[in-house]
């Protein structure tokens, strides 16, 4: 039943593809700056024009989006309560296809899409396409596992009595999405909601609107009708109004953790003319942690530990911020991540050498850079100035309380932390708030054991980097404060955005079952 | 109308024959040496036992991270802990009473410093002497290979390229003969920049390492071989290679060469574009291709899996084995624009090149082959036996660097599909010289 796989990657060590990236590229170029309107419903709507710009090269205007107002999300609610109808009496087979579809035509976007991602958001190309790949893994994945639970779940049966479970749409559907997967999460939590017959309102990031406009017309256009998915590309206005109206049922957000806390507060304020509660699934960030073992591997250490500390700069919730290494390899490992770091190459992330891209943008690069004046660095790579860099850092042995240790950064900055054992750094890493990701590197069975049982994170990885979950592989998601916990690309996900109705008949009729 | 005849590989199956029965009955049948017996013994056993296998490749692996015997104990345990529960699982893996593995596996850790020894000829450039000039002294041609770790940064690659020198610069003090120095060399170890989407930063990253070792090699009169290692490098290495040995500088020396991984899918494309530009560089030296069936199959055939790509490998055996004898016979028809060295321990491959050089009149002048030292030492001694010219590849390191090393060659011949295990198991020689 179950035929998912995932979308093949874009094979970019062949020069023929890199050659037809670039190509890609030079066509998306000559098309800046896009036009990112508001859908609503059935509407294109203008409103007052912001723009999305190039990290890499700050005075490239990517797009030009039409900021939503408060009472643009009343008229796109408003829609979405016609779209509700609508899309939640197609048959399940008939959304799915429709998502599928979708996932269709962005395969035929592919090269055009992650050049997109590269302009707007400063993917470097690898990750781009990744993102590209996961945004139709999660149409497609979605879609196969609404159909699955279009069947609902088998119930005891009794003499005289038919029980029945199955899954309906919880209601209208607010979608958060952040820029640093600007078209996977985007698509992702926007099929899950629709996949199970919500309808959707999308307010994508306010650094990346071209990208997520991408995922919502190819949605319309593989047969998603426009009343249940609406588009309000903006600021925190629309996101807030979204949050807060009584009409919506479900909220999905990723992004930072006091972005996430302000909505659950207001989700759970209770607004005259509500007749349900709120329900919020949040994604939140993280402060991950990779263990180093005395007997890990110190060639695939460097490798993991830099990719995941410092690829697109470090800016993915799953990315390495700390590393708890074993007293006993702790000085060669840092020499040896400090003359590696030097390797590093700061630069656009449209240039295939590139191993650290800009930030997203200058508020990001200067938060970032308070982070990297903070203390002394053991070694500190390459910068520039024409575009939101920060140098890749290595910090070692800051003490417990330091704000680098303590606080996510979201930036190419790493920490190393000398411990005594690896029950040591369990007990760092227990003592966090957050428990996105984790890794480990060791060669004991036993070792890969007692860290599984003790970790909090959701998501651990054991001898390799620990950024780069696939659908259907990894399923992607923590707990404590990095958010709600259900796991996006996982057999679970979905119904987080269903509820369950229990139907019982009486079969007895004058004393006779029938 | 005689060449036609000889192009066409059905016509060559006699003298294969011929040739791989007699090189067959030059070598001892492994389980007849005495001093073999432990490793023909655990060779048997981990080819039944896949769990076990796994578990001593395990320990194996990281026995030079274990600082003290009981942490090696510990590490030993928990590996046969795991084997044993992965074949209560699968009871189709259950070959042997789990508790025989114990003892069976202490033999083998202990051997295990034993064994990198048979495969390693030295710590470095001044231990390993001894042993080279032993081999030079018994006719046998050496390649010399630096093990080491990873190269992370620039200073890890001034230290491999300075141990590079210091070889070549030691071994030529030793050599009796012209041509005898021999050193093949990591262009991953000669920069960490090697990027899979971007060949130029790995290209200039080790060029001027690679371009001062080419400097040494043709001051004390060696022969430089570059390595080929995983299909991400392939490109930066083939494209530094030919570009610096393009340079006027290298026309006249040193001897240098490259590999050919036959188990690459686009390895005929890749042989011309060796032999194009073999053609147009003229060189005092002709240019050396090693062939090779490729080491990286593993690595392979999963990042491919894991990314949804078509391997770059053939991923059948005998598709593998008939692209080997077709580059085979292209090389040796391009002798002696290139020099050709045909690294194979399958006696089957050896046997086939050795009737098409007779066939073409090709002579050690244009044509050696290569074997691994530890593994190949009887193929070796019966080629060699023959007259025709052979070249030992030995591995130079510590003994981290070297567990590394007999992990990867014990997989391989410990496969399925393993030449050498089919030997050691006594398979028939008419079996194993039949065409692929």
């Amino acid at each position: 039943m179950n035929t998912f796989r995932n979308e093949p990657l874009l094979e970019l060590r062949r020069s023929t593809v890199r050659n037809e990236a670039l190509a890609a590229l030079a066509a998306l170029d000559a098309k800046l700056p896009l036009e990112v309107p508001m859908l609503i419903g059935e509407d294109v709507v203008q409103g007052q024009v912001f723009s999305s710009v190039d990290p890499s090269a700050p005075a490239t205007v990517v797009a030009n989006a039409h900021a939503a107002t408060a009472a643009h999300v009343g008229d796109a609610i408003t829609a979405a309560e016609r779209g509700q109808k609508v899309w939640s009496q197609r048959p399940a087979s008939e959304r799915a296809a429709a998502l599928s579809r979708a996932a269709g035509i962005l395969r035929s976007r592919r090269y055009e899409l992650a050049a997109l991602a590269v302009r707007e958001a400063g993917k470097p190309w690898a990750e781009a396409d990744g993102d590209v790949a996961e945004a139709i893994d999660f149409l497609e994945y979605y879609a196969q596992g609404a159909l699955a639970l279009d069947g609902g779940r088998p119930l005891i049966q009794m003499p005289g009595e038919r029980n029945a479970m199955r899954y309906v749409a919880r209601g209208i559907t607010g979608v958060i999405a952040p820029w640093n997967f600007p078209l996977a999460i985007a698509a992702g939590m926007v099929s899950a909601a629709l996949a199970t017959g919500n309808a959707v309102i999308l307010k994508p990031a306010e650094q990346a609107p071209a990208c997520a406009k991408a995922v919502v017309d190819a949605l319309h256009a593989g047969g998603v009708p426009l009343e249940a998915l609406s588009f309000l590309p903006g600021g925190d206005e629309p996101g807030k109004a979204l949050v807060a109206d009584p009409r919506i049922h479900t909220i999905v957000f990723t992004g930072s953790c006091a972005a996430g806390l302000n909505i659950l507060q207001t989700a759970n304020t209770f607004v005259p003319g509500q007749r349900h509660i709120k329900k919020v699934i949040a994604e939140m960030g993280g402060k991950n942690a990779i263990i180093v073992d005395s007997d890990a591997d110190l060639d695939d250490v460097v490798p993991g530990l830099l990719k995941s500390a410092f690829a697109f700069a470090g800016q993915k919730c799953s990315a390495a911020s700390r590393a708890l290494i074993h007293k006993a390899v702790a000085d060669e490992l840092a020499e040896r991540l400090a003359g590696a770091i030097s390797t590093l190459r700061v630069g656009p992330a449209a240039d295939f050498g590139t191993d650290v891209p800009p930030v997203i943008d200058i508020a990001a690069q200067q938060r970032i850079q308070g982070y990297v004046d903070s203390a002394r660095p053991l070694a500190q790579g390459d910068t520039r100035d024409d575009g939101f860099y920060v140098a890749p850092t290595l910090f070692h042995g800051l003490p417990a309380d330091h704000k680098v240790i303590q606080e996510e950064i979201f930036g190419p900055v790493l920490s190393l932390e000398t411990v005594d054992n690896v029950e040591h750094a369990c007990d760092l890493v227990d003592a966090g708030g957050f428990a996105l990701t984790g890794g480990l590197f060791s060669r004991s069975p036993r070792t890969i054991e007692y860290v599984s049982d003790r970790t909090p994170v959701g998501n651990l990885y054991i001898n390799r980097e620990i950024t780069g979950a696939m659908v259907g592989r990894q399923p992607f998601g923590g707990g404590r404060l990095s958010g709600t916990g259900p796991k996006a690309g996982g057999p679970d996900y979905l119904l987080q955005f269903v509820e369950a109705r229990a139907v019982t008949e009486n079969t007895v009729r004058h004393g006779l079952v029938v | 109308m005689a060449a036609t005849t000889q192009e066409r590989p059905m016509d060559l199956e006699r003298p294969i024959k011929e040739i791989g029965t007699d090189l067959a009955a030059r070598m001892p049948r492994p389980r007849l040496v005495s001093t073999a017996r432990v490793e023909q013994r655990m060779t048997e056993m981990l080819m039944k036992d896949p769990a076990l296998r796994a578990a001593l490749f395990r320990f194996v692996d990281v026995r030079p991270a274990c600082d003290t015997p009981a942490d090696l104990i510990r590490h030993l345990h928990e590996f046969l802990e795991e084997a044993e529960s992965k074949t209560a699982q699968r009871a189709s893996t259950f070959t042997g009473r789990p508790l025989a593995r114990r003892p069976i596996a202490a033999v083998a850790g202990a051997g295990v410093k034993r064994m990198a020894q048979q495969f390693i000829v030295g710590e470095d450039a001044k231990d390993a002497l001894p042993e080279i000039t032993k081999l030079w002294k018994h006719g046998v041609e050496t390649t010399v290979d630096l093990l080491g770790e990873a190269t992370v940064s620039e200073t890890e690659a001034d230290v491999y390229m300075r141990r590079c020198e210091e070889t070549l610069r030691a071994l030529a003090g030793a050599a009796t003969k012209p041509g005898q120095v021999n050193l093949s060399v990591k262009v991953s170890a000669l920069t960490p920049l090697l990027r899979p989407t971007a060949p130029e930063r790995g290209i200039e990253g080790a060029r001027p390492r690679l371009e001062h070792l080419l400097r040494v090699a043709k001051e004390v009169g060696a022969h430089l071989h570059v390595d080929m290692e995983s299909f991400d490098t392939r490109e930066a290495i083939t494209e530094l290679t030919l570009d610096l040995l393009s340079q006027p500088e290298f026309a006249d020396g040193p001897s240098a060469g490259i590999v050919l991984q036959a188990y690459l899918v686009e390895s005929p494309e890749h042989l011309d574009h060796l032999l194009d530009w073999a053609e147009r560089t003229p060189r005092t030296h002709p240019f050396v291709i090693r062939l090779v069936k490729g080491a990286y199959w593993d690595h392979e055939v999963v990042q491919a899996a894991q990314n949804g790509w078509a391997p770059p490998v053939f991923t059948d055996r005998r598709e593998c084995d008939r692209n080997f004898e077709q580059l085979t016979r292209r090389l040796i028809d391009a002798t002696p624009t290139v020099r050709v060295a045909i690294a194979s321990h399958n006696l089957r491959s050896i046997s086939h090149a050795a009737a098409y050089a007779d066939a073409r009149g090709v002579g050690n002048a244009d044509l050696e082959f290569q074997i691994l030292r530890g593994l190949g030492d009887d193929t070796q001694a019966a080629i060699a036996a023959t007259g025709r010219q052979v070249r030992a590849y030995c591995p130079v390191g510590d003994l981290v660097a070297g567990m590394a090393y007999l992990v990867r060659r014990l997989l391989e011949n410990t496969a399925n599909d393993s030449f050498l295990a089919a030997h050691a198991s006594g398979t028939d020689t008419a079996e194993l010289l039949e065409a692929p």
